[in-house]
């Protein structure tokens, strides 16, 4: 059962693939509160990989690391800082705890290469992530919308994405 | 088919690969004991079964004639208990089960004082949408008064979509019905359920937070403290006056005696203002409650039910007669009432009350024929 | 020879043998499928969104819903996935509880499992009435301790809700004398069935490499030969302390997978007989006392995931300091389950594709969420 520490992970990462690493900035949740304790910020231990290295670091963990099993991507909109952050989570087929990948878009252009052409069971997570949040996936082979129907605008997972009313059930926030 | 590429060690225990057999044709061998086994099945499904351990035999039930074992913890829908005795309510409206609902179906709002407009811990209307309920049991948890709690009730199924828009009215059991449908569960919470709700009441004006299905009930009881005060406030206006109402004041007064205090003065009142033979008529009345009020404490409900009952229509028969000189003939009949009343709710075999009752309406009825003659 | 066209064919979403509404918009040649492609979100009621609008408690009786075979599963995963991010303690006996009641699960949900494979090859309604009698037996004693029998609600932070009544053990116990035979019955029903091993074998084969490379998890990855499972491969809860087998199948066909669930319920089973020999020793009660319900996790994420009976069920949660959950994400498994289907089916028959999508065994409130 192999097991890395996401600094073990950093490390190798950056002797072999130094251009992907990006140096992680704290990001601040939500507005700091005027008054009260402060919540923190997130700061995760992972290593933060940049957009357009990520098809060749997930590879490299695949492949020369051997966490074959791509468990999940979750995306987190994280409105106040203005980006998503993608998390790719990988397991060893003997066991062991995860490694993750982290990658930050911008909310205004999310534009991700895809992980697909290289490793199938990206596939629905991808679409997933493109239905819900308009993360766009480069290179995906079949990039539409899974959950909702093909006609629906808007992504409904946002963080901006009005809660009460839209265009389908209308309501106070039109549009 | 090549052998797996990862060789994976496993603790404390094995990978073992399945056993199977590719041979597609068996010659209905494997047809055969299939149906052996359904064969079985079908000649064992004459025999009832209960046992958990047996895989033979019929274990289902003939529903709506057979009524399912419903464990204690079952949740189905939630409800608002009420206390037998004096009909409080013990929901405080405190507002926890409205803020936890996962999907907000329970609705309410506060009692006020009608006399000061102050908020008091009674809940004025309470609301649940069954319709939407997810019968998660949350509000049963949180509910630190143990007011709302889950009933084993699942037959709800109705033609009319705003039924089950339930109001308070609807939701409200008596605390006898849980400790019925879940006696240790209901056990284990009694003694502090009961304690809070008397601190509750403490603080309620005693017009709220009441029981609608109990109000005749209550009423009834009211009026018979009532009377017991206005002997009290007869012998004191006939005696040396005052003293008498003075040791009641000492101790704290629950909100029967608080009413039955006021009705009392209010009755000394009309009776002095009265010059009709009030005092004289008004005093034999008493003695009715007098043998309810015996049997009221063996905590026995239908009795005290019955003795109430017994006691009101005394005390009407006595109203009646004290302003105008009305005849014996209605009298007679409510006092003919009574005993006919009473049995209904009294429940079967239940000897004490009917007693009461009887002893109440002969009480009314020795009354009556005292007036008339 | 024939000059044949494709033709696009689409099965579902009304469709009694798709569990759901799920739709396979299939392009075959003749009788043979060149493509499918899985339709879905007929179901997709934003669960993640609503959990987010919603307390960190107020979604335990939500992760029910998702997969409404399993709520225990589902109430696990989420319960340890709180608990991590909030750092709550779970007592000894809390953890055997739950490691019962989720093995209980499992036993039902591959027994109707089963059952419903076998109703999706056409074996109406007698194979499935085995596969849900002994499922009953099991909700009766899922509505003794949580109230419910299917929306269970029973997991609570730090532990479960109330501990289990009396009558528990003694009527598990009874059941556990019936399960051996009940497995036994419920194979030699099945196992030997000439129809089914038309129908099973070498249908649907996902070979290992292809099934690891779609991130299949659960009885379906484990029935092509790769033995992962998550109680072993990253032991939770308290796992490490049983002795069990991790079965696994030769091919990768239909007929793999459901020896693998027959299997794995007997060891399920094993589990529960363990559980019941550590029980009466283990420590603390049924709920850490000082596990607060109302949570306000301090701001950071985490991930725990359990093997459900259908696969590696995984939560992940983003805490941004308050009540509710800044991100909640499902990881279910047969959703990703779903993704080689395309693979699964390609070159079989059209009768074929029903059997393939019964062996994955989805359920829908998990795939649409």
């Amino acid at each position: 059962m192999p097991e890395m520490t996401p600094a073990e992970l950093r490390a190798r990462l950056a002797t072999a693939l130094p251009a992907a690493l990006v140096e992680a900035e704290p990001l601040a949740i939500t507005p700091p509160p005027a008054h009260g304790p402060q919540p923190g910020l997130f700061n995760p231990p992972d290593p933060l990989v940049r957009p357009d290295y990520l098809v060749s670091a997930a590879l490299w963990v695949r492949d020369t690391l051997g966490y074959a099993y791509l468990s999940d991507i979750a995306v987190v909109d994280y409105l106040y800082a203005g980006c998503f952050e993608l998390v790719y989570r990988f397991y060893h087929p003997t066991g062991g705890s995860s490694v993750v990948l982290r990658v930050r878009v911008p909310r205004d252009e999310p534009v991700v290469p895809s992980l697909t052409p290289h490793w199938p069971a990206a596939n629905f997570h991808e679409r997933e992530a493109f239905d819900l949040f308009g993360v766009e996936f480069t290179g995906h082979p079949f990039l539409r919308r899974i959950y909702m129907w093909d006609e629906f605008e808007g992504f409904p997972m946002r963080k901006d994405f009005p809660r009460q009313g839209d265009k389908y059930l209308g309501g106070e926030s039109e549009g | 088919m090549t052998a797996s590429p990862f060789e994976i060690e496993i603790p404390r225990g094995r990978v073992i690969e399945v056993q199977r057999d590719d041979t597609r044709v068996r010659w209905g061998g494997g047809l055969l004991r299939g149906m052996a086994v359904v064969w079985k099945h079908w000649k064992e499904s004459f025999k009832l079964n209960r046992s958990y351990s047996q895989i033979h035999g019929t274990f289902t039930i003939e529903y709506p004639e057979e009524q399912p074992r419903i464990p204690e913890a079952y949740r189905n829908m939630p409800i608002l208990l009420y206390d037998d005795e004096t009909g409080h309510e013990l929901c405080t409206s405190c507002f926890q089960c409205e803020r936890i609902c996962p999907p907000q179906v329970i609705h309410m709002t506060q009692a006020k004082d009608p006399a000061t407009g102050k908020p008091v811990p009674a809940v004025a209307e309470f609301i649940i949408e069954y319709d939407a309920c997810m019968s998660c049991g949350f509000c049963a948890e949180v509910c630190p008064f143990d007011a709302i709690k889950m009933d084993h009730e699942f037959e709800l199924s109705t033609d009319d979509h705003t039924r089950l828009t339930v109001h308070k009215e609807q939701l409200l059991r008596p605390i006898s019905y849980y400790a019925k449908i879940a006696p240790t569960m209901w056990a284990e919470v009694r003694e502090s359920a009961l304690k809070k709700l008397q601190g509750n009441v403490r603080r309620r004006p005693d017009v709220i937070g009441l029981a609608p299905q109990l109000t005749e009930k209550i009423a009834a009881r009211r009026a018979e403290l009532a009377a017991q005060a206005v002997q009290a406030a007869q012998a004191a206006a006939a005696a040396p006056a005052a003293p008498a109402a003075a040791p009641a004041e000492g101790r704290k007064l629950t909100p029967e005696e608080k009413a039955a205090k006021l009705a009392a003065i209010r009755a000394a009142k009309t009776a002095q203002a009265g010059e009709s033979a009030t005092p004289a008529e008004a005093a034999p009345a008493p003695p009715s409650p007098a043998p309810a009020g015996e049997a009221a404490p063996s905590a026995d409900k239908a009795a005290k039910l019955a003795a109430i009952r017994a006691a009101n229509a005394a005390k009407k028969a006595a109203a009646g007669e004290a302003p105008a000189t009305l005849p014996v003939a209605p009298a007679d009949g409510m006092a003919g009432d009574t005993p006919a009343d009473a049995p209904p709710a009294a429940p079967p075999a239940d000897k004490a009350a009917r007693l009461a009752a009887i002893r109440a309406a002969n009480a009314a009825k020795k009354q009556q024929s005292g007036d008339g003659s | 020879m024939l000059q044949t066209q494709e033709l696009q064919v689409n099965i579902g979403p009304q469709h009694p043998s798709t569990h759901g509404v799920f739709r396979m918009l299939v392009t075959v040649d003749g009788e043979t499928v060149v493509d499918l492609k899985p339709v879905f979100g007929y179901l997709h009621r934003n669960h993640e969104q609503i959990a987010e609008a919603n307390s960190y408690l107020q979604n335990m009786p939500y992760t029910d819903r998702l997969d409404y075979f399993n709520s225990m599963a589902n109430n696990h995963a989420y319960a340890m996935a709180v608990e991590r991010l909030a750092g709550i303690e779970v007592p000894e006996r809390a953890e055997y509880i739950r490691v019962l009641m989720v093995e209980l699960t499992r036993i039902l949900n591959h027994a109707s499992a089963v059952g419903f494979m076998i109703n999706d090859m056409g074996a109406w309604q007698t194979p499935l009435a085995f596969g849900m009698r002994e499922r009953e037996k099991i909700l009766d004693l899922f509505e003794m301790a949580s109230g419910a029998r299917l929306m269970c609600n029973y997991f609570r932070f730090g532990g479960v809700v109330r501990d289990l009544p009396p009558e528990f053990i003694p009527n598990l116990r009874e059941l556990l004398r019936a399960l051996p035979a009940y497995i036994d019955e419920l194979e030699r029903l099945l196992r030997d069935n000439e129809i089914l091993l038309q129908r099973a074998i070498g249908i649907g084969i996902l070979p290992p490499e292809v099934a690891l490379s779609y991130g299949v998890s659960g009885p379906v990855l484990r029935g092509s030969g790769i033995p992962y499972d998550v109680r072993k491969a990253e032991p939770y809860s308290v796992y490490d302390r049983f002795d069990f087998d991790v079965p696994i199948g030769k091919v990768g066909d239909v007929y793999d997978r459901f020896l693998v669930r027959i299997e794995e319920m007997r060891q399920s089973k094993r589990i529960i007989e363990q559980v019941l020999e550590q029980l009466p020793d283990a420590k603390g009660g049924h709920i850490n006392p000082k596990a607060r319900q109302n949570v306000r996790p301090p701001v950071g994420d985490a991930y725990a995931r359990i093997e459900s009976p259908k696969g590696e069920l995984g939560f992940y949660l983003v805490s941004d300091g308050s009540t509710k959950p800044y991100r909640y994400k499902v990881r279910a498994p047969s959703f990703i389950n779903l993704t080689p289907l395309a693979d699964m089916c390609r070159g079989y028959k059209v009768a074929d594709i029903v059997v393939i999508l019964g062996s994955i065994d989805i359920v829908m409130g998990e795939v649409d969420r």
